[in-house]
């Protein structure tokens, strides 16, 4: 036990030594100092001169001390900023995580997006190639009410064509009936004209 | 494999398992190996990690489709389609569950199947190939439902447009047909390439990249990529790049395609190109995204090469896995 504290405390020593050779042996000085001044037998001027050098070599020593407790303080303000920073930073990268994953999900449907408005567009073009519905409309209408036109004047002149051909027919008609009336009569005067002269030749 | 045979090695087709952690790519030797997709992404990978886990031969053709559902990968190769379990394969047996040919009427050559998709509402699998046929086979009873006919020429690629339960498919007669799943009548029939704005007589009609997000349809191959609204079967944007397309994708508010060209493609709705990425691959066949995973969502993209490019953020290639 007492090895491992020895070994502890010639452990600390060396590494503190790099700052603490000055203070130390200032230490060792001044209790060297006091215990031989106050053995000293030397005059009152003397022992005043050595009184105040061993006040300021303790006023050194404790402005030493001084100086390392607010090194002390420093270094621990120094961890909780770094602890602030990291957590911070921690923080940071989680929610960039997040925000990527949030971006990743928007690409998807920014690209579903695309996709529909081109989609969209190829057919807008076919469409844009057929013509406008008004004017095919339009154009059936005229077309409709030329058409009715020309049935209007075909039955007119189918009208007409029936009433020249029943005419015709009338005319045709009696003038055959005149034909055969006048044939008739032309042979019933020939049938006279004979029946006479054989009844004049009997005589 | 020896370096010749890496040469002249070009990846078809890719699937992510269901957990996300593993792809699967099939390759022209008919070939499917399987990669680690956390271990090639875990920060310590080293080159070894960018080798598959495991490699095995499928089919004796070519494996032009992949695709996993919730437990099984189904690989398309030969004219049949095979279905593996991802837990066994991850524990590398490779045993198929089952083997299932469709009724092909002709028995001169093997029709090839080019394209499948699942159609999670009946759980049917789409099966698009080399007879001109759709073929529906119900994932449940293992039998197939349907035979859509209709195409000319054959089937490139299936999709499907879930919220109106059609099934889309392009084909190499440059029709776009759509078919109602229920009744297996076709509802309506594109042809791409009778319209001025997408048409490329250079290349040809046929259509081999076509997708679907229900509203707006991706179609391209021969003529331009276009952006087709489907309510109005109308083409409202077409895309200015040069080679034929092979695969598209809608991606957020982006169009991904990749085709001729050692590049993928980035376009905007617009129809304007915002970028081309450069990868290794002289073309490019396959584009998949790994949706499935939250941690490991990659885009991959492999053609005609026996490397994968790996892209981690989509602006440039983070990688490549090899065969």
């Amino acid at each position: 036990m007492g090895a491992v504290t020895d070994d502890e405390v010639i452990r600390k020593r060396l590494l503190i030594d790099g700052d603490g050779a000055g203070d130390d042996r200032r230490i060792n000085l001044l209790l060297k100092s006091f215990t031989k001044w106050c053995h000293s037998p030397g005059s009152p001027e003397e022992g005043f001169s050595q009184y105040q050098r061993m006040l300021g070599t303790l006023a050194q020593c404790e402005f030493s001390m001084g100086k390392t407790l607010m090194v002390y303080d420093m270094n621990l303000r120094e961890m909780e900023n770094y602890e602030k920073i990291y957590s911070n930073i921690e923080q940071n990268i989680t929610s960039a995580h997040d925000k990527i994953a949030e971006c990743k999900k928007e690409i998807q449907r920014a690209k579903r997006i695309r996709k529909n408005r081109q989609e969209y567009d190829a057919l807008a073009k076919i469409i844009q190639q057929h013509p406008d519905r008004h004017e095919t409309l339009k154009q059936l209408e005229a077309l409709d009410k030329e058409l009715q036109h020309l049935s209007h004047i075909k039955e007119n002149v189918d009208a007409k064509l029936e009433l020249r051909k029943k005419q015709f027919h009338v005319l045709l008609t009696t003038i055959q009936e005149l034909q055969q009336t006048l044939e008739n009569d032309e042979k019933s005067d020939n049938d006279d004209q004979s029946q006479e002269s054989p009844a004049q030749n009997g005589e | 494999m020896g370096p010749v045979e890496l040469l002249h090695m070009s990846v078809f087709s890719q699937s992510f398992s269901p957990c996300g952690r593993f792809l699967a790519a099939g390759n022209n030797y008919g070939e499917i190996a399987l990669f680690s997709l956390a271990a090639a992404l875990s920060p310590d990978a080293t080159a070894a990690n960018q080798k598959p886990v495991l490699t095995f031969t499928a089919h004796e053709g070519p494996v032009f489709s992949l695709l996993s559902t919730d437990s099984v990968l189904l690989s398309a190769g030969n004219g049949e389609v095979s279905a593996w379990n991802w837990t066994e394969l991850i524990k590398k047996n490779v045993k198929p569950l089952w083997t299932k040919r469709p009724n092909y009427k002709s028995s001169l050559e093997i029709p090839e199947i080019n394209s499948m998709a699942i159609n999670p509402r009946d759980d049917s699998l789409a099966i698009g190939a080399g007879d001109n046929n759709v073929h529906i086979l119900d994932l449940e009873h293992g039998a197939f439902k349907a035979t859509l006919q209709g195409h000319t020429d054959y089937v490139h690629c299936v999709c499907i447009r879930e919220r109106e339960a059609e099934l889309l498919s392009g084909s190499e007669d440059g029709a776009v047909r759509m078919w109602d799943c229920r009744t297996g009548q076709s509802v309506h029939c594109i042809e791409v390439h009778k319209y001025e704005s997408c048409a490329r007589p250079q290349h040809g009609k046929w259509i081999s990249c076509l997708t679907t997000d229900s509203d707006w349809m991706l179609c391209g191959g021969g003529p331009s990529l276009s952006l087709w609204h489907l309510r109005s079967l109308s083409p409202t944007s077409v895309f200015p790049l040069s080679g034929c397309q092979r695969r598209a994708a809608f991606h957020q508010d982006m169009i991904l395609a990749v085709g001729d060209g050692a590049f993928v493609s980035h376009c905007l709705l617009g129809g304007e190109v915002k970028g081309q990425i450069p990868c290794t691959p002289p073309s490019l066949n396959t584009l998949q995204l790994n949706t499935k995973s939250s941690e490991h969502r990659v885009l991959t993209v492999g053609g005609g090469s026996s490397k994968i490019d790996v892209f981690t953020n989509l602006s440039y290639r983070a990688f490549s896995l090899s065969f």
